[in-house]
This record gives structure tokens, C-alpha cells and sequence, in this order.
């Protein structure tokens, strides 16, 4: 069945007992879209992979397979990951059909941070005309993380067949729940925004040259609170104060506008489309963590490195 | 098991550095935690062979990973973290070499040919045929003949006896050097490649690179827009342009757009 306008980011899940089970489910998903000229993305360990080049015989060729072993360090930097592949598949496909084996990890302390991904994915790609599945090993996941997946996912493959979960939630509403609040932090201190642009990013680099940051991070660094500023000039009325410092071992910057702000927890989450602003897509992708809050002295983007 | 090399600031502060990126601190947290890596490697139940200084390597990749991924402000100690991530990456090595090597068609009717080729001369003359023999006899060049064979060969375990003997004096482990026994740290250090985070200015023009690491300090002193455009023959605000213009294609290179078609 070729995709249609309605399949634009399809967002399923997968939940897996076995690897044969695995096998039955992706290799006829992928085949069929294979079959009506969409790509076909394979995202998977390196014996995941190794699996499905076999299982799909000859149309291996054809499909592009990805390893997944060291892309989900951060859920804005995995997005951005996926995004690319997605980019360069479409300019060669007009759908595509993706498995993703998602590593959760077993970290209970990080696992909010992770269903928060799985929930703004629904989002991130919506525009696009792809069908994700997310795969999960259902053998030894903790019930956490599996009642994160039916929270997260409006339709989930478990069985021999698709259910609706009745346990979807709207992804804005889940991630606003699942995002910490910002906490007070003490002993940033004001070096100001300067005349403009220009200025500002003089006056931040020679902060991150006296911090020893590495050149890398410094360019990263410089190009992220670009993003930010600008966004406080466009949107906010200007950029009132930036302030500086480290907490919990991290460089980190404040950039206090004089806006009103926004409360939306999807800012920086969405993939790039028309009429959606990019800076912070960006800005998110080269920085640690990115936090939006009021603060009695103006609307506060902070930047942790 | 945490590191004894490093307190815990030292810790926090290597994570970090790893996770930025930083090529030094990525090699100073794998040397720390190099002998933690070892013990899990020496203990790591497998079914299959597989060398130790491989699931070794396989294991840095896990603990450089684990610290790209590590918040640092949450309770988990770091290793207790990044073991899950160790032994996993350990497990995919092991997944991957139990699978059985899969073999094109042209693969196999070359290695029927050779087996063939070996039945024939062995019973003609009674002993074992060279690679040249074979070539002759098949029409393969000696390294098709030789990348066949390598499907067959198993590796040799560290327990395996020397000269196949029941009764071995010594055994393949005894033959090589053992980096944990003689405290060869180093050598293993400079055979694990850590690889570098990709620097964003990669993505630049040699001019534009120039323009944004002088203008920022970034590995050579701080220099104005007016000298650097001297420097380059230009005027400060051509250099200013030039700036503009790098961050701006950076900034295009990230957030590029899917080309998504109208008619879908």
C-alpha cells in the first residue's frame, strides 16, 4: 500500500519477544514499501544489522542501514541523527519506511529523559512523509519503559498485530510533564550583550577562552548563543543581560530578554519545515541542555555546554 | 568498580570533556578506566572465540558512549553507568562473530571448486597442495584462494594449544604479551583509536576557517577583523562578511530540510 498524505509521520512501535519475531514483522514492512518505490531504513545494532541484510535477501540492496550503537547519546542530537538520514533518503525516494531499534538503557534516572524523546518524535518528523516503527526487545525491559512505549505511541505492533493504544498521550502535554523545571542557579555573573552581535560573541569567546574550553565546544558554543540571541532580538525585544558560569560542572550561559517568553515545551524538537524557526533546532543540537523559563528580570534561555 | 586513579572531581570533569568532545580527556578517562574494562572483559562469558584485546576495544566504544550520554547531575556514579553500556557493546561483538559468515553464491562454488581441486591432488600425490598448486588447478589467484580459506579459519583461542598436542607445554596465551600482566597500558592506549568528534569547522572553506579561528582564539591568539583581513589582503569588513557568512552556512548545514514533495 503506497503511503499517503495521511501516513505523514507515522509514529508505531514494535514490541519483540524474539529475534525471529522481529524478523517477521520488519522484513514484510519493509518489503512492501520496497515494493511501491519508498526507501527503506534499517536502524539497528551491528548483529541487528547483520541480521537483517540476511533476512532481506536481495533487497538488501536497496535498503540503508544504520547503526545505532553510538547515536543516543542526547534526544536532540539523536532527532538531528535520524533527520539526516531521513534527508538523504528523500531526496532519493518520495517515502520511506524506517526500524529503528531504540537503546533505552537501564538507568531508571534517565528513562524520562527518554520517553520525553519517544513522545517529541511524534512531533519532530510529523511533516514527513515516513513511517517509523521504534523496536522494542520486549525480553528483560524493564515495565517502565513499556508503558512508556504505549504512552508514546498511537499504534503499537505487539503480538501478531496492531493495537491502538488507548494510553497515547498528547506529546506536548507528556513532555511539558516529563521536562524538569529549570532551577535557580547562583553565582553566574553579567558580562553583558555589547552593541550587537558581533560584540556579543567577542565578549563570550574571550569568557570561553579564559574557561579553557576546547576550540570545538568554543565554535559550537559561539554558533548555539547566536541562535539564542538572535531569537531574543526577533522575538523577545532585545536582549537584556546575558550572564555566565558554571553549575553542576557545566559552562553555562543566560541570555534574559525583554518578552513575554513562550511556554512550549517542543521549542528546539522540531525538525526543519517551513514556517517553523530553526535557531533553536540548532542551538540544541551543539549544546548539553537548553531551558526556557520567566525570571523576575525577563524571559531566560539558559545554555548548558 | 570506580576508578582509583581519579577523584571524583577529576571524574566528573573527564566525562564532561569526553562528552565536548575533547580528545584528551576521552584518552585520560579510557586510561582510567582501562583496568575496570580489562576485568570485565577477562570475566565476559562467551560461547564463541573471540580475541580479549577485541572485546577490550569493544569496550572502550561502550565507555566513550556511555560518557557522551552521562548526566553528570544525577545520582548514578559514572562507572556503574557506563558498565551496562561496556558490556553491551561487548555483547553485540560476541552476537556478531557467533553469526556464521554469509557467503555469496560466487563464494561458495569457489571454495567447492578448491575443495575439489585439494581431493584431486591429495589423492594424485599423496600430500597437502600449495596455494600455487591450487591457482593452477583452479584458475583463482592465490588471494581469492587466500580470502576463501580466511571464511574457514576459525581464531585461535588464548587456550589453545601451540603445536595441537593434548598435552600442550604452552598455548597461544602464553605467546603474547599480556598488557594488563606487564602493566603495557600504553601500548594498548595507542591501539584503541579514539575517535575525534567531527570539529564543525570541517564544514568550512580554508578562508572561513582562517577568519573564525583567529577571530575567536581558537587554537592561536586572538586577533581583530582589521588584522585578520590584513593578514588575508582584505578589508575588515570583507572579513566581517566572510564570518558572517561561515556561521550562516553552518547554520544552514544543520538544520537542513528534508525535501519533501508536494504531490505526496
Amino acid at each position: 500500500m503506497e503511503m499517503s498524505s495521511e501516513d505523514r509521520g507515522r509514529h508505531g512501535a514494535l514490541l519483540y519477544e524474539s529475534q525471529d519475531a522481529y524478523r517477521e514483522f520488519a522484513v514484510p514492512f519493509l518489503s512492501e514499501g520496497l515494493e511501491v518505490g519508498e526507501g527503506a531504513i534499517v536502524a539497528h545494532t551491528r548483529p541487528g544489522l547483520a541480521m537483517m541484510r540476511e533476512a532481506l535477501g536481495s533487497d538488501a540492496a536497496h535498503v540503508t542501514f544504520v547503526d545505532v550503537s553510538s547515536a543516543y547519546t542526547r534526544p536532540a542530537r539523536t532527532l538531528a541523527s535520524y533527520h539526516q538520514v531521513y534527508v538523504e533518503q528523500l531526496g532519493k525516494s518520495p517515502s520511506l519506511r524506517v526500524v529503528a531499534d531504540v537503546q533505552f538503557g537501564l538507568d531508571p534516572a534517565e528513562w524520562d529523559l527518554w520517553t520525553a524523546y519517544e513522545a517529541v518524535f511524534n512531533r519532530s518528523f510529523e511533516h514527513l512523509p515516513a513511517w517509523v516503527v521504534c523496536t522494542y526487545n520486549a525480553n528483560g525491559t524493564p515495565d517502565p519503559i513499556i508503558d512508556g512505549v504505549w504512552r508514546t505511541h498511537p499504534e503499537v505492533h505487539a503480538g501478531d498485530a496492531w493495537h491502538t493504544s488507548d494510553r497515547f498521550e498528547d506529546p506536548d502535554e507528556l513532555l511539558g510533564e516529563l521536562t524538569p523545571e529549570p532551577r535557580p542557579l547562583s553565582g553566574l555573573r553579567s558580562i553583558g550583550f555589547g552593541r550587537d552581535l558581533e560584540e556579543f560573541r567577542d565578549g563570550l569567546a574571550r569568557v570561553l577562552a579564559a574557561e579553557k574550553v576546547s576550540d570545538t565546544t568554543v565554535l559550537d558554543m559561539l554558533l548555539a548563543a547566536t541562535e539564542i540571541a538572535e531569537n531574543a532580538i526577533e522575538h523577545g525585544g532585545g536582549v537584556a543581560d546575558v550572564r555566565v558560569g558554571h553549575a553542576d560542572g557545566r559552562f553555562v550561559c543566560e541570555v534574559v530578554d525583554r518578552g513575554e517568553g513562550f511556554d512550549d515545551p517542543t521549542a528546539g524538537y522540531l525538525a526543519p519545515r517551513l514556517g517553523v524557526g530553526r535557531g533553536l533546532w540548532v542551538a540544541r543540537q551543539l549544546t548539553w541542555r537548553l531551558e526556557f523559563f520567566a525570571a523576575p528580570d525577563g524571559f531566560t534561555a539558559r545554555i548548558w555546554l | 568498580m570506580p576508578s582509583d586513579r581519579l577523584t571524583p572531581r577529576q571524574e566528573h570533569d573527564l566525562v564532561i570533556g569526553a562528552e565536548a568532545g575533547d580528545a584528551d580527556a576521552s584518552r585520560k578517562l579510557v586510561e582510567a578506566f582501562l583496568p575496570a574494562i580489562v576485568g570485565v572483559a577477562a570475566h565476559f562469558p562467551t560461547a564463541v572465540r573471540v580475541e580479549r584485546q577485541e572485546l577490550v576495544q569493544e569496550g572502550v566504544a561502550g565507555l566513550l558512549f556511555a560518557a557522551r550520554r552521562y548526566d553528570t547531575s544525577l545520582e548514578t556514579p559514572f562507572w556503574a553507568y557506563a558498565s551496562f553500556w561496556v558490556r553491551k557493546s561487548m555483547q553485540e561483538l560476541v552476537a556478531e562473530l557467533a553469526r556464521p559468515v554469509a557467503l555469496s553464491d560466487r563464494a561458495v562454488r569457489g571454495l567447492a571448486l578448491l575443495g575439489r581441486a585439494r581431493s584431486e591432488y591429495l589423492q594424485a600425490h599423496g600430500s597437502e597442495p600449495t596455494d600455487g598448486e591450487l591457482s593452477r588447478a583452479t584458475g583463482l589467484t592465490r588471494t581469492q584462494i587466500e580470502s576463501l580459506q580466511a571464511t574457514q579459519r576459525r581464531p585461535r583461542a588464548l587456550e589453545e594449544p601451540l603445536d595441537g598436542a593434548a598435552e600442550a607445554v604452552a598455548t597461544v596465551g602464553d605467546t603474547i604479551v599480556d598488557p594488563v600482566a606487564e602493566r603495557e597500558y600504553e601500548q594498548v592506549l595507542d591501539e584503541i583509536e579514539i575517535d575525534e568528534v567531527r570539529d564543525l569547522a570541517d564544514e568550512l572553506d580554508a578562508r572561513e576557517r582562517r577568519v573564525l579561528r583567529a577571530h575567536y582564539g581558537l587554537g592561536e591568539p586572538v586577533q581583530t577583523l582589521s588584522q585578520i583581513g590584513g593578514r588575508l589582503g582584505l578589508t575588515a569588513e570583507r572579513a566581517r562578511q566572510i564570518e558572517v557568512g561561515a556561521l550562516q552556512k553552518l547554520r544552514e548545514r544543520i538544520s537542513r530540510a528534508a525535501p519533501v514533495r508536494a504531490n505526496v
